[in-house]
């Protein structure tokens, strides 16, 4: 009895040690999408201030597939000690549900929440020839069926997918609509004037709006973008309800010790901070998280709003 | 031989995607193609069969399963033992299975080489490229 | 004039000493890692990208590039020692390249490969100087309909490629076809033909594919032909190639950085047709059409000049529009964002130097690739003398590694086994793997872009009648497929008269 209660007692020591010291080797940041892509780069980002501030390598591992729940189903998995972590995103955590029958995991109940990093608003963009000078009559087109507006998406389950559908759906509208396999080919037949209008993410947009080769009809975040100071938002623009921003934030799996969730969440707010960090999310066009929105409650608060908000639209478009 | 081979792909291959919507050319639907290649194949596949049968053709080779065997097992015990065991086991774990699939194999001298080798990958893949791939989770933790 | 007072600012950068270290190192690495067999272009830059994060965006964009181009010639150098292409532009390379490695004459094929890689590499250099801007334009005119034409065409091609029995090889595009089709589909979402395993959503993986059904299957049957195997490797033969060999290859040489050069501008990978087209072209125009598929020297010159120009004018739509064509350059397209540099068309504006920088190092690094590799190959053939029985696991090993680094992911090892199966039966079979290659490739494009032409018409076929560039290519395209099937019918023919 003795020699249990006193490996007890060392254990939880060892434990509470070994929490104290972590991370004690590199740590796995699993990317779910290809390397080089808007989560990848955010996720290397906040992976390098991590690295710096905690003295051991956050590798990123990417593991891409099944608009990525290959990766995060991989992250669910994982031992929770704390040397597994992911970034996950609006479409892994909030529409994933909704699109994907055989979901191995569950974005609500599955993970332990550790921040929030960075959102990448959403841009109403169309080609630069589009017979529309502003939002208002952009959307009057939409209505109007005679007018025949074409969507192009980067393919079910992407960021651009999920993000239009929001629009049509609020807007009462079906247009045509065109899959791309990603947002290259995508974007490149709204250059070109093959199709009308996309919604994406503004920084695979922001460069071709400055320059010129695609017009922004809106923002979908509360304030207008530094990076594109002249494009109104939706609430300026006249359509306030259609608010969206693909959200990145970072998830453990569930179970991991409450001093290492502790630790990893303090480090985020700091990394949220620090001007090299910032500069650099910035520069991309993301948003990052006031001070209150960097807990790891926040986080989980956001998840289910967000489950709540895509299944009955993403379900409504698959009929 | 080859014509019934097609044949069977393609009838499988037509068989998996039956459920799906559009084969009736009242629009192009997820179904269209995959049924319309399948269809395709098969009606291939018999023509191959067919000529095949009214010539005579070249007679089969001989097949041999050690070979297939081994080299295809070495990647299948590669991919499972990656993970779990890591590069230091299943490196060299795959050598062993696949130089067995050699008819000239000799145990000590793959042994070695089989250390020598992953140690070489190890040190490339690991170490001067920096890829995530595990090493020896149960001994070193990643 | 004025591109050449570009150019000269481009030289002057690239020629600083650090970065023409970077390009060398770039170069030297890229190729190295390229070599490796189951590790292509796109799986060498991800590895190596994190290196080039600790310099100057210039310098890193070089350091890249020049990765990117040295993968691609060992992705060749893979090709034909060991015919395992690493990447879709070296199947065509591995056809004729490797049987020419087995006729002992793999110092030869390789050096062929690398003089036209260099040519095709300084033309390509001028077109993207004088005339890449402009060009885009006339890209963007390319709709799905136009693309669809394009990939039909390339179809017609690939029928072209075989070796022996056409119904085979038209077999063998379907078979490819069909595989393409393995996944979510693009529009409803919808699983097809996944066989309820998840791994397989997003489709087969092209150098899964490649690796099981060209390099699996090669050591099966190296397995069990061992004297074939040891004849190839005792008559090494010379390294270089004679200078019969070199007047043979300039026609092809020119003809393929031609074909290379356009089809790789078009936005949305058309550079993967320039070596297919190429081959085709070579062995059309041949006086003896059958030397094809044993070791046609013109069957390595033109689609590796095709191959490299296509790689060097798809950087054109990523410099000037800010705009991919293909996973390699979306890899570049992220490792310039994480330096901050967002691509997009004010690229070439606001960065000039970086702009130009990168276009005269394109040409620096073709000419380091040369230096760097005509000596190699003479290590490299000597490599082949190591005994098999080591040779095929270190190859196997290299595989299961490269393949798994891809994705992290064991199933994909797992299917390169599969496909290993597949490639050991349809060799026993008489099938051909190349042609059910191009059908993969070309079938993924071509159906998202079929679908693509009738969503925006809603349906109607007839879009493809109205826009004359389409219409132009599908009627070319059933052009090339008559021309394909013509030998053989009448072949036929001729057998039943004599019957």
């Amino acid at each position: 009895m003795k020699h249990v209660l006193a490996s007890l007692v060392l254990s939880l020591f060892s434990g509470i040690a070994a929490a104290q010291a972590y991370p004690t080797r590199p740590v796995t940041l699993i990317v779910p999408f290809a390397a080089g892509g808007p989560t990848d780069i955010i996720a290397r980002i906040t992976g390098e201030y991590y690295s710096k501030t905690l003295g051991q390598q956050f590798v990123v591992e990417n593991v891409a597939g099944a608009g990525g729940t290959t990766g995060i189903t991989r992250g669910a998995q994982a031992k929770p000690d704390g040397y597994t972590i992911m970034m996950g995103h609006m479409g892994t955590h909030g529409a994933a549900p909704a699109l994907y029958a055989n979901l191995k995991y569950d974005p609500v109940k599955d993970f332990q929440p550790i921040g929030l990093v960075a959102g990448t608003p959403i841009l109403i963009v169309a080609r630069k020839d589009f017979p529309a000078a502003n939002l208002k009559e952009f959307v009057a087109k939409l209505k109007d069926p005679a007018a025949k507006v074409k969507q192009a998406h980067a393919g079910v389950g992407s960021v651009s997918f999920t993000t239009c559908t929001l629009l049509t759906s609020q807007l009462g509208v079906k247009n045509i609509v065109a899959a791309y396999r990603g947002t290259g080919p995508a974007l490149n037949d709204l250059i070109g004037g093959q199709v009308d209008y996309m919604c994406d993410q503004i920084v695979n947009l922001v460069e071709q709006v400055k320059g010129g080769s695609i017009k922004a009809y809106a923002i979908a975040i509360p304030e207008r973008s530094p990076a594109l100071p002249d494009v109104p938002t939706t609430k300026e623009a006249g359509l306030p309800e259609y608010q969206v921003s693909a959200w990145n934030a970072l998830f453990a799996p569930k179970g991991v010790p409450k001093e290492v969730a502790a630790k990893l969440s303090d480090t985020l707010v700091k990394a949220l901070d620090d001007e090299a960090t910032r500069k650099r999310l910035l520069e991309l066009g993301s948003v990052i998280p006031g001070k209150a929105g960097r807990s790891p409650q926040a986080l989980q608060k956001l998840v289910e709003s967000e489950v709540a908000r895509w299944t009955p639209i993403l379900k409504a478009a698959q009929q | 031989m080859g014509g019934l081979a097609v044949i069977a792909v393609a009838a499988a291959a037509f068989w998996l995607v039956r459920d799906l919507p559009g084969g009736n050319g009242g629009g192009m639907g997820p179904g269209t193609l995959p049924k319309g290649l399948a269809l395709l194949l098969g009606l291939l596949g018999l023509a191959l069969a067919i000529g095949s049968w009214l010539e005579k053709g070249l007679p089969l080779e001989r097949w041999s399963v050690r070979g297939p065997l081994l080299i295809l097992g070495a990647l299948v015990v590669f991919g499972l033992a990656v993970r779990p065991l890591g590069l230091l086991v299943a490196g060299p774990l795959a050598i062993v299975v696949g130089a067995f699939a050699s008819s000239e194999v000799r145990w000590g001298e793959t042994l070695v080489f089989g250390a020598l080798m992953t140690a070489f990958c190890i040190g490339l893949f690991k170490f001067a490229l920096g890829l995530p791939i595990p090493l020896a989770p149960w001994l070193l933790g990643y | 004039m004025e591109f050449l007072g570009h150019l000269a600012l481009g030289f002057a950068t690239a020629l600083s000493p650090m970065n023409l270290l970077l390009a060398f190192i770039g170069c030297l690495v890229g190729t190295l890692i390229g070599v490796l067999p189951g590790v292509g272009p796109i799986a060498t830059i991800a590895m190596l990208m994190p290196l080039t994060l600790k310099v100057d965006p210039t310098g890193a964009l070089i350091m890249l590039a020049g990765i990117y181009y040295g993968a691609q010639y060992g992705g060749s150098t893979t090709a034909i020692l060991l015919n395992i292409p690493g990447e879709v532009t070296a199947v065509v390379t591995a056809i004729d390249g490797h049987e020419m490695a087995k006729k002992g004459q793999a110092g030869t094929a390789l050096g062929i490969a690398a003089l036209g890689s260099f040519l095709a590499g300084t033309v390509a250099t001028l077109v993207i100087a004088a005339i890449g801007a402009p060009l885009t334009k006339l890209a963007l005119l390319f709709g799905p309909a136009e693309y669809f034409g394009l990939m039909v065409f390339g179809l017609g091609l690939a029928i072209v490629l075989a070796r022996g029995s056409v119904l085979k090889a038209v077999i063998m595009v379907v078979l490819g076809l069909l595989l393409a089709t393995v996944g979510t589909d693009l529009e409803t979402g919808q699983d097809r033909l996944t066989l309820g395993i998840a791994e397989l959503s997003d489709g087969v993986d092209f150098a899964v594919l490649a690796m099981g059904v060209f390099g699996i299957a090669e050591i099966l049957r190296n397995l069990e032909h061992p004297e074939s195997r040891d004849v190839a490797v005792s008559k090494i033969g010379r390294l270089l190639p004679s200078l019969g060999d070199l007047r043979r290859s300039l026609g092809p040489i020119v003809r393929g950085t031609g074909i290379g050069s356009v089809l790789g501008i078009l936005p949305g990978n058309g550079a993967v047709l320039g070596p297919f087209a190429s081959y085709a072209l070579e062995k059309k125009l041949a006086k003896d059409p059958s030397r094809f598929g044993k070791g046609a020297i013109e069957g390595v010159a033109g689609p590796e000049s095709a191959n490299n120009a296509g790689a060097q004018t798809s950087f054109i739509p990523l410099l000037t529009l800010g705009i991919p064509p293909n996973a390699v350059m979306a890899l570049m397209v992220g490792a310039m964002t994480i330096h901050g540099l967002i691509p997009g068309p004010q690229v070439m504006l606001k960065h000039p130097t970086l702009f130009w920088g990168m276009i005269a190092s394109m040409w620096i690094g073709n000419l380091f690739l040369l230096i760097i590799n005509l000596p190699l190959i003479g290590l490299w053939v000597r490599l082949l003398k190591v005994p098999y029985r080591l040779m095929f696991t270190t190859i196997l090993l290299f595989c299961a590694i490269g393949i798994y680094s891809i994705n992290n992911n064991p199933y994909d090892v797992y299917f390169t086994a599969f496909f290993g199966l597949a490639g050991y039966v349809f060799i026993k079979l008489g099938l051909e793997p190349a042609p059910m290659l191009l059908g993969f490739v070309l079938g993924r494009l071509m159906e998202e872009k079929l679908r693509q032409a009738l969503a925006l018409s809603e349906g109607s076929f007839m879009t493809f009648v109205e826009r004359p560039v389409a219409a132009g290519l599908l009627v070319f395209a059933a052009a090339v497929m008559v021309i394909a099937v013509l030998p053989a019918v009448s072949r036929s023919r001729a057998k039943a008269f004599q019957e």
